[in-house]
This record gives structure tokens, C-alpha cells and sequence, in this order.
């Protein structure tokens, strides 16, 4: 088996939390546990989604990844190479973009920023300018490059962080809320780009933290969610809404049934109701629509069965798979 | 990896920011002819004509103008280096200071890139302030051991560099870098006799002043420069300031 590109074992980090005191007074200092023993795998190529509410420890995770902090305890490697004792050598093979607006100079041109982090990658002074103008183009701001970061869009200076993170062609790429506060039309184009530029073209290995999760069922092929600092589970992100909420949400449309016969139906199938109502365009109440909590979509095929030996009909039947925010939602516990 | 292709950058990055307009650059140019002129006339109350400059039992008389000038000269020097570490509590702030720790760059040459950029203006007080002052107010050299004057030159510039360093070094581990520079500032000035004459100090005060780099640098400078000063002399500040290059050299390795 090939080594993981990203691997962590029992990764900690503790942080000391200062509370201020008002003038005079030695601050309180209390310790808070940002990371808790963190295990972690992502292969070569993969897409993998650290999902988890604000202060759950995914940026204190990506940043200890990406050398930009030490971890208190437990080891981290990048392509085997571990994170601390190793870091130089990490740190030409990795890189990140964070969401928002930071991380560039608004009073250099996109050009310039992106030429300065070029040289202190080292990348081969012959390659310099082939190198930007391809992530320029890459980004789509091959036009506005040579203007000053501070009249770029937020959508624009976004695009340029993306790259920055791709001026020393990482292999290991970490994206921290990459979206965060974009423009709905922005972020999809932004999402394309990652899924099929940077990991189906390119093949880097890519961490995406977000708590966007449309956004990592859209995009990753993996994913984990971190509670506290510690991961609740991992999984495709079908696997984990189906491991953490295992049922599915079946809708018929019944024509000819009561609604006594359609809660006959789901007792006698032990399944539980959820609602059954008479269908709104329809004033004679001959239409019914039930909405039924299974444990899979094959009670579908049993419904049409029994309510067309009963004289009734199944006019149409929709299922619905529980999201990544259904399973965010019970693992939250809200 | 290119350790001059890192410093390179960051001088790059910091003229492009520095100079954005005609008017930062205006008073780039014309803000040391104003502080010469004050640091001058801030003199002026204790004389208007020559400094009585005494070192360990060694007495002179210089020339008011090469006195304070001399002091400009190094005290910017100091203050270039000193705020060159601060710089980085702006790049905490706009976050590329991250994105700066990201690269396998050589950290000590981001150090010296920003230390080269914060001296210079310094280089303009050599090149277009000094020649205007020696030429209009005839400023007086006396050089009587030009081995002493090469030594006192180098290591004093040696120690402000390394102070600088040590201390940019410092200021990334702190979100208090401002702070502290804009406060090393007044006393540094005022104990190195920049602004007010050593012999105006009680001698307590006065001794403690010796502490300085800064301060021994400017006796050194001074005496050999201006007062025909002999390296026996000035042997007692040049040895401590080449211990202070030590120390700072030792501490910096530890980064």
C-alpha cells in the first residue's frame, strides 16, 4: 500500500487562552484543547472534507499540516515526510489558500504578489514568468494582473490567493473555507475549478475544511467531521449520511386511499408516518400525500402493490437520502 | 535555496509598497533635512559651537554640527533596524505574515530584507543629507588613526545590524512589536546623546547609558571621526560592542 499524502497520528494542540483583565492584573489563562488526539488519512488524488462548526479545530489542524504550527503532541506526515522535524522540505511540497480576504499585498498588482511568493519558493528564475502567467491564467485574471490587489472584486482576490497557493505547484494542496463569503456564482465556479483543475487534471491531493456542507457533498470524496477537536466519524459523504442516518424519506402520492388505509399501510409495513395530507391543488381531498421514515426506498414498490389490490393508486413516489446536513445535524445533536 | 533571491524580494516588496505616491516619497526625501535640523538645535541650549565630549578620562572638543550629525546618522541607523521588526506586526495583520511562514524561504534573509529596507533612508542621509552639511556649515573632520575610525565604523554597524536582527527576530514571536520599537525610541535617543549631550546626565545616569550599543558606538565614531581619537582610545567600546555581536550572533542561531 502507497504512503498517504496526509497522515496524522493522535495529533494534538493545545492552546493557552488568555482572558483579559480590565488595566492591572495578571491575565487568566486557561487551556483549551483545539485538536484531540486527531487520525487521519488522505490518499494520493483525493479530495477530503474536514467538515465542523466554527472552533470544532479544523484550521488549528490545517495549520499545524502546513508547518504553521507546532503540534503539542502526536506526529503528522505529508507524503512521509513529518510536519516538524522535516518542515522545509514540507513546506515546498504543500500550500494553502484561507478563505476571506488575507494573505495578499493590496498594494502590489496581482502580478507582483504572485511574482514575490515565486521567489521565495524558489522557483527557477527562468520559469518565474511562464510559471504566474500560467496561474494567472489558470484563475482567469490574466487581464487585471498588472492592477493593484486593493481594486480587485472579493471574488478576484480570492482567485488570486488560489494562486498563490498554486505558484509552487504543490502536491498537497489545503484550502481553509475557501468560499467563505463569496457570491453564490463565484463559489460554483470556484468549487469546478478545485474538482475538476486541481484534483481530476492535476491529481493534487487536496484538504477542503468548510462548514459549507453542500459544499463538501458537492466536492470531496471523503470527508470527516471534527467536533471539539476530535473526529465523530469519516466517510464518503454518502457513507456518513447514511452510517450516522441510516433511513430515507420516501413521498407518495396516493389517489383513492383514506388516511386511515394509508397509516394501515405504514403499520402494517412498521414504518413510521411522518405526515399524511390531502394534495393542495386538489379540492375533492381524492389525492393523498404521505410522508413515510423508512429504512430503505423498497417499501415503494410494496406500496404500488397494496393500495392497487385495495382499488387506490400510487400516482407518484419520491425519495429523498439523508444529506450531509441531516448527519451534521444529529451528530451536533441539534 | 537563494538566500539573496529572498532578500531581493522583500526589498522589492517594500520599495513597491513604501513609494506608492509622489507625496510618501517627498518626505522620505525631505523629513531627515528636518530632523538634522532639530536634532541640531535641540543642542543649542547647552552650545552653539563645540561639544566638550570626555571618554574615560579622555577629553575633546568637537564641532557642534559633526557631533549631532554623527548622532542622526547612527540613531536612524538604530531606528531603521529597530522598526524593520515591527514591520512584521503589519504582516500579522493583513496575513500574509502566514503566508510569508508558509515558503521554505530562509527566514534569516526575510530578516535582512526587511532590516535593508528599513535603513534605506538611510542611505539618502549618506548620500544627499551629509554631503549638504559638510558642505554649507564646513563641518570639521579630524582623523588622526584611520584603523581606529575603519574598526569603530564596522563595529558599530555590525552590532546595530545584529541588535536589529535579534530583535526582528524577537518581534515575530510577539504581537507587541510596535510597541516595543516605537519604546526603545525616546530613551535610546536621549541616553545615546543624540538629542542632549552625555555631560548633561548625572554620572549614574550617565554610566547606565553605557549599556547601549548605541551609545558606545557613538563615542567610538565620534572620537576617532571628529576628535582624533587613538584606538587605545576607543579599545573599551569596541570591545563591547564585538562582545555584543557575539551575543546577538549566539541568540540569533537559536532562530
Amino acid at each position: 500500500m502507497s504512503t498517504p499524502d496526509v497522515k496524522t497520528e493522535k495529533l494534538v494542540r493545545v492552546y493557552e487562552s488568555k482572558k483579559r483583565r480590565p488595566i492591572i492584573g495578571a491575565p487568566k489563562i486557561t487551556l483549551v484543547v483545539a485538536v484531540d488526539n486527531l487520525d487521519l488519512e488522505i490518499p494520493q488524488g483525493e479530495l477530503f472534507g474536514l467538515l465542523g462548526p466554527n472552533g470544532a479545530g479544523k484550521t488549528t489542524t490545517v495549520k499545524m499540516l502546513s508547518t504553521l504550527l507546532t503540534p503539542t503532541s502526536g506526529r503528522a506526515w505529508i507524503r512521509g515526510l513529518d510536519v516538524t522535524r522535516d518542515s522545509q522540505k514540507v513546506r515546498k511540497i504543500v500550500n494553502m489558500v484561507a478563505g476571506g480576504e488575507r494573505m495578499l499585498y493590496y498594494r502590489l498588482t496581482g502580478r507582483e504578489n504572485l511574482n514575490y511568493f515565486a521567489e521565495l519558493y524558489d522557483v527557477p528564475s527562468s520559469q518565474v514568468t511562464r510559471r504566474v502567467n500560467d496561474v494567472l491564467r489558470r484563475v482567469g485574471l490574466e487581464e487585471r494582473a498588472d492592477e493593484e490587489v486593493e481594486k480587485y472584486s472579493k471574488g478576484m482576490k480570492q482567485r488570486l490567493q488560489i494562486a498563490r497557493g498554486l505558484i509552487n505547484d504543490p502536491q498537497v494542496l489545503f484550502l481553509d473555507e475557501p468560499t467563505i463569503g463569496l457570491d453564490v456564482d463565484i463559489a460554483k465556479e470556484l468549487r469546478a475549478f478545485i474538482r475538476k483543475q486541481l484534483v481530476e487534471e492535476q491529481g493534487k491531493t487536496v484538504l477542503l475544511t468548510t462548514h459549507y456542507l453542500a459544499e463538501a457533498e458537492e466536492l470531496c470524496d471523503r470527508a470527516a467531521f471534527i467536533f471539539k477537536g476530535k473526529i465523530a466519524a469519516q466517510g464518503s459523504p454518502s457513507e456518513l449520511s447514511k452510517l450516522i442516518v441510516p433511513r430515507v424519506t420516501i413521498e407518495l402520492t396516493i389517489r383513492g386511499a383514506a388516511e386511515n388505509e394509508i397509516r394501515a399501510f405504514a403499520d402494517h409495513l412498521g414504518v413510521k408516518t411522518i405526515s399524511v395530507e390531502s394534495v393542495e391543488d386538489d379540492p375533492s381531498h381524492f389525492r393523498k400525500r404521505a410522508i413515510l421514515d423508512a429504512d430503505s426506498e423498497e417499501i415503494i414498490p410494496r406500496a404500488f402493490e397494496y393500495f392497487h389490490a385495495r382499488g387506490a393508486s400510487v400516482v407518484s413516489a419520491g425519495l429523498r437520502q439523508p444529506s450531509l446536513e441531516d448527519a451534521y445535524l444529529k451528530l451536533a445533536g441539534k | 535555496m537563494s538566500f539573496f533571491r529572498v532578500v531581493k524580494a522583500e526589498l522589492h516588496k517594500y520599495y513597491v509598497q513604501q513609494f506608492v505616491s509622489y507625496r510618501t516619497a517627498f518626505w522620505f526625501l525631505v523629513l531627515p533635512f528636518g530632523n538634522g535640523l532639530l536634532y541640531y538645535s535641540m543642542y543649542l541650549p547647552f552650545t552653539s559651537t563645540v561639544v566638550q565630549f570626555s571618554w574615560l578620562g579622555h577629553n575633546a572638543l568637537v564641532d557642534i554640527v559633526g557631533f549631532t550629525l554623527l548622532g542622526q546618522l547612527l540613531y536612524t541607523f538604530f531606528v531603521g533596524v529597530t522598526l524593520a521588526g515591527s514591520a512584521f506586526d503589519t504582516e500579522r495583520v493583513q496575513g500574509t505574515f502566514e503566508a510569508m511562514l508558509l515558503t521554505p524561504a530562509s527566514r534569516v534573509a526575510i530578516l535582512l530584507g526587511g532590516l535593508v529596507v528599513a535603513t534605506a533612508q538611510y542611505l539618502w542621509l549618506i548620500v544627499g543629507i551629509i554631503p549638504v552639511f559638510l558642505f554649507y556649515f564646513h563641518l570639521g573632520i579630524a582623523v588622526a588613526d584611520p584603523l581606529a575610525l575603519l574598526l569603530s565604523l564596522f563595529l558599530t554597524y555590525t552590532a546595530l545590524t545584529a541588535l536589529g536582527l535579534c530583535l526582528e527576530a524577537f518581534f515575530i514571536q510577539t504581537r507587541k512589536g510596535i510597541l516595543l520599537g516605537t519604546t526603545l525610541q525616546e530613551p535610546v535617543a536621549l541616553a545615546s546623546g543624540v538629542i542632549v549631550p552625555p555631560s548633561a546626565y548625572p554620572t549614574q545616569i550617565a554610566l547606565l547609558t553605557y549599556l547601549i550599543p548605541l551609545t558606545l558606538g557613538l563615542i567610538s565614531v565620534r572620537l576617532t571621526l571628529l576628535a582624533g581619537g587613538m584606538l587605545s582610545e576607543v579599545l573599551v567600546p569596541l570591545a563591547t560592542l564585538a562582545e555584543t555581536i557575539a551575543k546577538a550572533n549566539g541568540s540569533l542561531a537559536l532562530f
